[in-house]
């Protein structure tokens, strides 16, 4: 499987020939681009005394601007923008079947991937100098990593997967990512926690990142590409206190690639307004200690639902092997399995990122982080698995990556759900859901169906029993924050103070309706990190989903205990 | 068993206590009338809350509120390559409340705790714009949060009190101090960022003439700090900093892996105080030409033999090894190994030598010192502190947390924004009343390696820091981190460099050991961390020699250097010898 130098050189004319126009191929080459490609050469020659060489050797350079600004009830509490330019390199010894990758040794241990910060300035040498460093790194890790991986094999017998997938390279011209400013964003963040003040709440802040950049990426197989990167994100928290100390918050928050593409400022403060009296009507709501029922996931709580337990499902890459220990033998089980059912019959989940970056969603890309063309997969056909999205990491049963293949700064790169849809087989509407969701209460001696709007996205939750659920599904969702009582005759009763116990939903949709427009949300590789990436980072992404009616699910609530002991000061805001 | 608490003081003897030294000390410094939101926002929340608190049934007898407004500007360089210069505003609060009584309240440390014992601290968030109804309602959280964290603290602290022995120092958790008015105007600080972008570019090109040099950066920083403090005793203060600290670094591998590295920097208050263009290139030369000739250097074995301390070694050796352990919350924490606490006027050091913590010293020589301030993190204003005076065991540093024989504070209580204040060093001097010439002192060291039989001795040049253990659990020991040593052979042969050694003792056998001191005097300035995080400090110590001194290996990497060579400049001269 190990590609001929010749080989690699016939692809690459290959894919000049390709691509064609390529106005950037004979222009001026830019001092990174230059540095880049003479330390990958350069490093391709490292060698170790009784060691294989690199036979795969990538940088790829994350190079752009950041702005990010954050503002309390219309005051700017922080500020800043710069440039950002940060390399990632990847040195691979062995071959394409038995590599050092795909391998994470004991806590400490060396790899063969190294993260460093360039010179904002184009200075070629400057550069190189950091490269140079990073990738000797990265070899003399890389070579560690392989032998502990050869040794935590010793005396296995089993049939093992490649470890990665051969490619074609990618040469694109060079791109300029968009300039970004702060001043934008510190109007918006100070107007739309502006609208917070005045409403008797503990807190009502905003924070917007605007980052928007070119991944230029350049390996000894052969790619020389430019791909342009972005993502806007705004987010809006409102918190107060219920007189029984209770403390109730709610967010809002918009993703989308570039900051034109953000809603107008009324569309968002209506938001924001909708915010503020939701969270309001909670202070004197009553807590829902305990449910056994039908719920109804609407909106943006669907959107979490999906997200929270299918990404998982979808990703097909393989858990990393481990050193054998006393407690497992380090092959763990991929979480993601063809021909497990996982939704209704008639239901489908396409991921396509292609189609999200000609639309304009957040997210969508032409080629991920690997230099792969996205393909359009349909991983659930019939609600059942039918095939899994894949990075460069081989699976057995599959024949190459589609392009999903993405990580946040050191991470192996995995292929992570980006433009998802999914589609129920029957839909019904709004209204019939409401309607079928009392009569499955009335089965199960409730007096109300409940309905969830919304659920505490994973990234701001502080629930440790979900954020430590490791690669695994989740044990429940995470805690929702809009949740109303719906009775039969139609009025509505706000509850708060809730968790789900014990979630196993997707099997148990008995309704949909039809699809909501797709929502962009920052993500991670499915696990742990989606819970640590922060409000305003980590992988944009987009999920269109209907709203559902779940046959019956557990959940339990309780109230605050430390109410304030000293009243909010006269800070002067006009009455909101 | 009863327990007995003379000292125990009631709230209205502590509100006539504090009613009594406005009068005696009256309002110091101007008080200037510029409107400033920030300041407003903390009188007007300080005295709305501490009315309202009044009337829990755990009300605060004491209650601070403090906010550091800092700008900080940067710019760094390397291989010819600048940086964007960065200036970054932020607001750090801190909410300080105490509940229960002077004898005893919430700080009061718990013995044989379990794991997460203490309260959180309360977050404070404070805007950066000055609109000060905002601002109050960040500091009513943090207020809010603060009160319930100490009466739950509290509550705890009082079950330890009844459950545990009695203490072996069963001084009050708090003492009053005098009241302090004084709200200073500051002037922004005027930074040339291009110039600034320029030179440290210019300099970082310098390393590029070393081709073993693997590794370097020119970085400049400056912080333009105003602080505010308001406190329920009628304390209120806003005084600035201005402080700025270029420096230069080199890194290399040694071919047995170990990794070298040298860093110069000047620290100054003031602009014109730092070094211009020529004398950074300098600085970055020397830096430069020291890491190469390390790289060759050979390794030392561990080794027991006499040695001079240079002055800035000297002086880290001073920080760690005396001055950590004459804080004062030390010296009443159960826990701490209490090196000094019983040795108040007995001898610890030689005759010769004194130690005073002056943080009202703002140069040595020409040299501004990282120690200096007008007032501590508790309000109170910075005092010289005579800690050693002839060799003998005068005081410790205080902050407001009184120990046995000394039951206030000498303005040293310090913390980092976002940690609660313990007693901290400023400037700490060492003296010398007898003292030689540097030759003289190299000679009586030779003279020592001769009389002990050795083989050589040591020259320790320069360090990069230290750290000690003043626990009980772990040894007592400290370790100074040299960067440049010598050894210093009996036969006349040259000194020689030698590398991959630390300077490892026990307190009270070191300090037994030094036999003479030189009438120069080294400065270090630096950043101290510890239990309230990291605060500047400096330290300044005349050469010393101590009779004889342990060195152990350095921790080391066993990374090959560099495989392939590293890219150069075509049309840069390489420095000879390297």
């Amino acid at each position: 499987m190990r590609i001929h130098p010749v080989a690699a050189v016939l692809s690459l004319t290959l894919s000049l020939t390709l691509v064609g126009a390529l106005p950037a191929q004979a222009a001026t080459e830019s001092p990174l681009l230059a540095a880049i490609q003479t330390e990958v050469d350069r490093a391709m020659g490292l060698r170790l005394p009784d060691s294989p060489p690199p036979y795969l050797v990538s940088v790829e350079v994350l190079d752009g601007q950041v702005a990010t600004a954050q503002a309390d009830f219309g005051a700017l509490s922080s500020s800043n923008d710069g440039p950002y330019r940060t390399a990632r390199v990847d040195v691979r010894v062995g071959n394409y079947t038995v590599d050092n990758g795909n391998f994470e040794g004991n806590f400490g241990a060396d790899s063969g991937t190294r993260m460093r910060l360039l010179p904002d300035e184009d200075v070629e040498l400057a550069l190189r100098r950091e490269l140079w460093l990073a990738l000797d790194h990265a070899y003399k890790g890389a070579t560690q990593q392989l032998s502990e991986k050869l040794a935590a094999r010793q005396g296995v017998t089993r049939e093992f997967d490649p470890d990665l997938y051969p490619i074609t390279p990618l040469v694109t011209p060079p791109v300029d990512g968009p300039d970004v400013a702060v001043k934008p964003l510190e109007a918006l963040v100070k107007t739309l926690s502006g609208r917070l003040a005045g409403l008797g709440l503990e807190e009502g802040s905003a924070i917007a990142r605007d980052w928007q950049g070119v991944r230029v990426l350049v390996s000894s197989e052969g790619d020389r590409a430019y791909i342009p990167t972005g993502f806007t994100v705004v987010r809006v928290e409102a918190v107060a206190r219920a007189k029984d100390g209770a403390r109730i918050h709610d967010t809002r928050s918009w993703v989308v690639d570039r900051p034109d593409r953000l809603p107008a400022v009324d569309e968002m403060l209506a938001d924001v307004d909708d915010l503020a009296a939701w969270v309001d009507q909670l202070r004197t709501a009553p807590v829902e200690d305990d449910y056994l029922g039908p719920v109804l996931f609407e909106g943006p709580a669907s959107v979490e639902l999906f997200r929270q337990l299918l990404a998982p499902e979808l990703s097909g890459t393989p858990p990393p092997e481990t050193p054998p220990d006393g407690f497992d033998d380090g092959q763990a089980v991929p979480t993601a399995r063809v021909g497990r059912r996982l939704l209704p019959e008639g239901w489908t989940v396409v991921d396509d990122p292609a189609l999200a970056h000609r639309q304009g969603r957040p997210g969508g890309y032409a080629t991920d982080f690997e230099g792969v063309a996205a393909q359009r997969v349909e991983v659930v056909e019939d609600g059942v698995v039918r095939t899994l999205l894949m990075s460069r990491v081989p699976r057995a049963g599959f024949s190459g990556s589609t392009g999903h293949g993405r990580s946040l700064g050191r991470g192996r790169r995995v292929a992570i759900p980006d433009a998802v849809t999914v589609t129920p087989a029957r839909p019904r509407s709004l209204g019939r859901l409401q309607h079928d969701g009392l009569a499955l209460a009335r089965h199960t001696v409730q007096p109300y169906v409940l309905v969830v709007r919304r659920l505490e996205p994973p990234a701001v939750s502080d629930d440790f029993r979900v954020a430590f659920s490791g690669d695994a599904p989740l044990p429940g969702l995470t805690r929702p924050t809009q949740v109303w009582r719906l009775y039969p005759d139609g009025h509505t009763q706000p509850v708060r103070g809730l968790e789900f116990v014990g979630v196993r939903v997707l099997r148990d949709i008995v309704r949909a309706a039809r699809i909501g427009p797709a929502v962009g949300v920052m993500d991670a590789s499915p696990g742990p990190q989606r819970f640590s990436i922060g409000s305003v980072s980590g992988l944009p992404a987009s999920w269109a989903t209907p709203a559902v009616l779940v046959s019956e699910l557990e959940l339990h609530g309780s109230g605050g205990h430390e109410p304030r002991v000293l009243p909010a000061p006269d800070a002067g805001f006009p009455p909101g | 068993m009863v327990r007995h608490r003379s000292r125990r003081l009631s709230p209205r003897f502590i509100a006539a206590s504090a009613v009594a030294l406005i009068f005696l000390l009256g309002v110091s410094g101007p008080v200037l009338a510029a409107p400033d939101p920030l300041q407003d926002a903390l009188d007007a929340e300080l005295t709305r809350t501490w009315d309202l608190l009044q009337a829990q049934p755990e009300a605060p007898f004491w209650m601070q509120l403090a906010v550091l407004d800092r700008w900080t500007y940067t710019v760094q360089a390397t291989h010819g390559a600048a940086g964007t210069w960065s200036a970054d505003h932020s607001r750090i609060g801190d909410v300080d409340i105490r509940v229960g009584s002077l004898q005893l309240d919430n700080t009061h440390k718990l013995r044989d705790p379990g794991w997460f014992s203490e309260e959180d601290r309360a977050r404070v968030d404070v805007p950066i714009e000055d609109d000060e109804g905002v601002i109050r309602i960040g500091l009513w959280r943090a207020i809010d949060d603060a009160y319930r964290s100490a009466v739950r603290q509290l509550i705890k602290v009082r079950a330890d009190d009844v459950v545990k022995v009695e203490a072996e120092d069963d001084s009050p958790d708090f003492s009053l101090a005098p009241v302090v008015v004084d709200l200073r105007d500051t002037q922004p600080l005027e930074l040339d960022a291009a110039a600034w972008t320029e030179r440290v570019r210019t300099v970082s090109r310098v390393f590029l003439e070393y081709p073993q040099v693997f590794d370097s950066n020119v970085s400049f920083r400056a912080l333009d700090e105003t602080n505010h403090l308001v406190s329920s005793d009628g304390t209120r203060l806003r005084t600035g900093r201005q402080h700025l600290r270029v420096a230069v670094s080199a890194s290399t591998t040694a071919d047995d892996g170990m990794e070298l590295q040298v860093v110069d920097y000047v620290d100054a208050a003031s602009t014109d105080k730092l070094p211009d263009l020529s004398e950074l290139e300098d600085m970055a030369r020397g830096v430069a030409e020291r890491v190469t000739q390390l790289r060759q250097a050979p390794t030392v074995e561990p080794y027991v033999g006499p040695a001079i301390l240079r002055g800035r070694a000297a002086a880290v050796f001073f920080h760690e090894v005396l001055g950590h352990r004459v804080e004062g919350h030390r010296q009443k924490d159960e826990e701490e190994g209490q090196t000094f606490t019983d040795k108040v006027g007995k001898a610890v050091l030689p005759d010769f030598l004194s130690v005073d913590d002056d943080p009202t010293l703002a140069t040595w020589g020409d040299r501004d010192l990282n120690g200096t301030y007008a007032y501590d993190d508790e309000g109170v204003a910075a005092q010289r502190v005579s800690i050693v005076d002839g060799g003998i065991m005068r005081g410790f540093l205080m902050s407001r947390s009184p120990i046995a024989g000394f039951d206030h504070s000498n303005g040293h209580g310090r913390r980092q924004p976002g940690s609660a204040p313990t007693a901290r060093q400023g400037n700490l001097v060492v003296s010398a009343s007898r003292s030689v010439s540097y030759d003289a002192l190299r000679k009586q060291l030779i003279d020592q390696v001769r009389a002990q039989g050795r083989p050589f001795g040591f020259i320790f040049d320069d360090v990069s820091g230290g750290f000690t253990f003043t626990g009980r659990v772990t040894p007592n020991a400290f370790n100074v981190e040299p960067v440049t040593v010598w050894k210093v052979f009996p036969d006349g042969r040259p000194d020689q460099l030698v590398r991959g050694v630390d300077l490892i003792g026990t307190p009270l056998t070191t300090f037994q050991r030094i036999v003479a001191a030189s009438d120069q005097v080294g400065v270090f300035n630096g950043m101290c961390g510890a239990e309230s995080g990291w605060v500047p400090v400096a330290a300044v110590a005349p050469d010393l020699l101590v009779s004889e001194i342990e060195v152990q290996r350095k921790e080391k990497a066993h990374d090959r250097p560099p495989l392939l060579p590293p890219p150069l400049p075509d049309d840069v001269p390489m420095r000879e010898g390297t």
